[in-house]
């Protein structure tokens, strides 16, 4: 109990040390802190009404967004087919799985905006950056997905088939396929859903779609314009959400 | 009296077990009959099937299947396996599959690899698949998908699989200790009538006596990885098999001693 007692007191020390610090080191002057709710209250009225004239900009950016999360989802699949096979338990050795995953949480550990930023550093603005940033880094997931799959397929029916004296590939397909398919598709229809969110604001970075359009209309103070993408950004959200549920609700 | 199998001094211990599973084990399997393997939990009924499937590695003795020694340090040859067919006690089925394509992968060794990639049967596989599927009384459930089956169903679609095989050897894992009594003996009245009728050889485990000596010709009883007694089914006495049952006195005493 005792120390018990002293983690709680440690704990609180460190949370109240790390505000005091953030205060301390930050220029979180009183009288700008004041003028900021009103200058917030200025910029968001700029806001309304939203200018409704940019309907083509938005039909654009969200078509751009759309294709640019479809074909980097598909990278991503292709990238994480020969991947998850390396990263599985069951199917290599540890002397292969174990750098492949290592390699698949370093993918992950990487942010997409920055991954947008340096593709569109290295093959130039537009969509293209896009499609590879969302490739590259929804690889990381997917693959483990995938190799998850494989593994957790029951072994008893392919050393069924093995005993029938079926080979490699017979078995892969009619003992591993239709145990993983289900998993296979939840998990790559959950990871287009997760493209196609983060895709939306690639464009803030110059990656393509319909956040491309935003960063403009902002940086050239047509807020009302800005705002109207803003509502078509969310409008896209809830009906990925929207569809997301149904589709879940399919799989359950 | 030929023999479908010839187990000569065999022993095997399971990897990382200090006990052997196999006990210097030496048995023949007479073709064309009904054997049962009779014996409690633990005593290398699995073990020994599973070794005559050819799915262990790393045993001493001599072993022939069919004719042919295995080899304890390789699989045995693909082209050989579909002759040895293998019931496995928890079925073993690939569950989002239907009951045809179940039965049909018992005939994938019999394909060309090719063809069994392709997953393009002709027009014998589903001739004999089909059979098989009647043999077992479970025609009318060829395109139900195995999740929707009882216990009963799964069993009977893992028999017409291993059918579906033509095997002439037959090796079956406890197949009806996850059923009723009265469902277990239809289920053993048809392995043994179906492979009576082909010409092909049962060995069965099970732990029930009263099954065992209904449907064996031939009753093997096992305990602790060797062979108790190997005797046609008239001759089983109720004493050997009371005292393969017995109860083991090893360990209470351990227990009794660590207390005091």
């Amino acid at each position: 109990m005792r120390s018990r007692g002293f983690g709680g007191f440690a704990a609180g020390a460190l949370v109240a040390g790390a505000v005091l610090w953030s205060f301390a080191t930050t220029d979180v002057d009183l009288s700008r802190l004041l003028s900021a709710g009103p200058r917030i209250a200025d910029f968001l009225g700029r806001m309304v009404p939203p200018d409704p004239t940019v309907m083509n900009e938005i039909l654009k950016g969200s078509a751009e967004t759309l294709r640019i999360a479809i074909l980097g989802s598909l990278g991503a699949v292709l990238l994480s087919v020969p991947l998850g096979i390396l990263a599985s338990e069951t199917m290599v050795s540890p002397v292969l799985y174990r750098p492949v995953r290592t390699l698949l949480a370093f993918i992950r550990a990487i942010p997409l905006i920055l991954v947008a930023m340096l593709m569109v550093g290295a093959v130039g603005l537009g969509p293209l950056p896009g499609i590879i940033a969302v490739a590259f880094h929804a690889t990381g997931m997917l693959a483990k997905f995938y190799a998850e799959a494989i593994d957790g397929v029951s072994r008893a029916p392919i050393a069924a088939l093995e005993s029938a004296g079926a080979g490699p590939l017979a078995r892969l397909r009619y003992a591993i396929w239709p145990q993983m398919a289900p998993v296979v598709a939840r998990d790559t229809i959950f990871r287009f859903e997760l493209n196609l969110r983060e895709s939306l604001i690639l464009g803030i970075v110059g990656a393509g779609g319909i956040g491309f359009y935003i960063q403009t209309y902002v940086r050239s103070f047509q807020y009302d314009k800005a705002a109207s993408m803003t509502l078509a950004v969310i409008a896209m959200v809830i009906a990925i959400e929207a569809i997301n549920v149904a589709l879940r609700r399919r799989f359950a | 009296m030929s023999a479908a199998a010839q187990i000569g001094d065999l022993s095997f211990v399971h990897q990382g077990a200090g006990l052997p599973a196999l006990d210097h084990v030496s048995l023949m399997v007479p073709a064309g009959e009904s054997t049962a393997l009779l014996g409690p939990s633990g005593a290398g009924k699995t073990t020994l099937l599973a070794l005559l499937d050819g799915r262990l590695r790393g045993w001493r003795g001599r072993v022939s299947v069919l004719g042919a020694p295995l080899d304890p340090d390789h699989p045995p040859p693909r082209a050989g396996r579909p002759e040895v067919g293998f019931i496995f006690q928890e079925f073993a089925l690939v569950e989002r599959s239907s009951v045809l394509r179940n039965v049909l992968n018992g005939r994938l060794g019999r394909m060309s690899p090719v063809r069994a990639a392709l997953g393009s049967p002709l027009p014998r596989d589903l001739e004999v698949a089909r059979a098989a599927l009647a043999d077992c009384g479970i025609a009318d459930l060829a395109e139900r998908r195995v999740d929707s089956l009882s216990g009963g169903q799964r069993q009977r679609v893992a028999i017409a699989r291993c059918l579906a095989q033509e095997p002439r050897l037959i090796l079956a894992d406890e197949p009806v200790s996850n059923l009723d009594p009265a469902r277990a003996a239809e289920i053993l009245t048809l392995l043994t009538g179906a492979a009576r009728a082909r010409g092909a050889t049962v060995l069965f485990s099970s732990h029930q006596p009263d099954l065992a000596r209904r449907f064996a010709d031939r009753i093997v009883g096992m305990r602790d990885g060797r062979i108790a007694f190997d005797v046609a089914v008239g001759d089983l006495s109720d004493v050997a098999t009371a005292d393969l049952y017995r109860e083991t006195t090893a360990l209470p005493a351990i227990g009794l001693r660590a207390v005091t």
